[in-house]
């Protein structure tokens, strides 16, 4: 009875727009662009070469929708080339984050980096222990812990095996503990 | 208990790290608008056809070729693409050239299963596969693999080097 809202599947939005119905892609943009948006903050540091990342693989993804070979996966398939794209646009900031900490003489030094610590609250907090792992250990943790990827699927979308992402996860989960106790936040 | 209260803190901040986390309100229109001003160029019209099984495998020498048929500087040489799929029904030449489209690059069967297409292309390096059947992603055994390919199936490149470099 009443009106219900049909969830159209990945493979069928796909097949849409492989047929030429690019309307049919903004409901796939919208169906993944909150979720993978999330990764690409937390993965990048920064909203806006977060959007950059996932703007740039919503449309290399549209580009290539040729080679998703199984749209009912469209999703994984997507996440692979953000993680890529994140790589590429978080090592861009990363150089240009240290160019400017050298660049700039009141760039904060070490001793006082626990006191702003302390004026921070505590999702301030985490984002800086997360913005200290390396990068390949962050992008194990968020894939695992936060997007709730499988192991298997985190090894098909970053290219590197279960056991060395296990590891990776682990690495992070005990760096974030001594970040954060570092910074007197637990 | 140590490990106990370790574990507790993690959990914090994977609860923290799953909050929502909105887009700009103009996301959706700025990837449309850029997928639309993208297809105003190229039309894509990405289809894969029938999902036939593929018979026996065949992948094995390519071959290409240059066609340096034109000596003027506007016009881009012809480059000839070949993979040998005895078995395949229809293979179709697929990259960043024709925006991964096979309708724009089917390759004819020449003889005993050779399959080849004909392509111009400007001075670059360039990521391409072959689609046989409609549904399987090969790369050129002859022509070296992409490593840095974005998309998880295999690709190869190819640079084609420009008039005095």
């Amino acid at each position: 009875m009443g009106i219900r809202k049909v969830e159209v599947s990945d493979a069928e939005l796909v097949r849409r727009v492989r047929g030429g119905d690019i309307a049919a892609y903004g409901a796939l943009v919208a169906r993944y662009r909150d979720r993978l948006g999330r990764y690409a903050v937390h993965m990048i540091g920064d909203r806006e070469d977060a959007e950059e990342a996932l703007q740039d693989a919503f449309v290399r993804a549209y580009r290539s929708l040729a080679r998703c070979d199984d749209p009912g996966r469209f999703g994984a398939w997507l996440y692979g080339i953000l993680v890529n794209r994140c790589r590429t646009v978080g090592a861009r900031a990363s150089r240009r984050r240290r160019l400017f900490v050298r660049n700039t003489e009141s760039a904060p030094d070490a001793s006082a980096d626990a006191d702003l610590v302390d004026r921070l609250g505590w999702d301030d907090a985490v984002n800086r222990a997360l913005a200290r792992l390396a990068p390949e250990n962050r992008e194990a943790f968020l894939l695992k812990h936060v997007e709730d990827l499988e192991y298997e699927e985190i090894a098909r979308v970053t290219g590197a095996g279960i056991s060395a992402l296990k590891m990776r996860v682990k690495r992070a989960r005990e760096q974030l503990q001594r970040f954060l106790k570092e910074a007197e936040y637990v | 208990m140590f490990e106990h209260a370790d574990s507790e803190i993690i959990e914090r901040v994977i609860r923290q790290l799953r909050k929502p986390v909105a887009m700009d309100s103009g996301f959706d229109a700025r990837v449309m608008r850029e997928i639309a001003a993208d297809t105003e160029v190229s039309r894509p019209r990405l289809r894969l056809g029938r999902w036939p099984w593929l018979a026996a495998a065949a992948l094995f020498a390519a071959l290409l070729i240059a066609h340096p048929w034109s000596q003027r500087a506007d016009v881009r040489p012809d480059y000839q693409f070949v993979l040998v799929a005895p078995n395949a029904a229809s293979v179709a030449l697929v990259g960043d050239f024709n925006d991964w489209n096979p309708a724009r690059s089917p390759m004819r069967a020449t003889r005993a299963g050779i399959w080849a297409t004909v392509v111009p292309l400007a001075p670059g390096r360039y990521h391409y596969a072959f689609l046989v059947n409609g549904v399987e992603w090969r790369r050129d055994p002859a022509a070296p693999a992409a490593l840095d390919d974005d998309f998880g199936s295999p690709s190869s490149v190819v640079t084609v080097v420009g008039k005095g470099s």
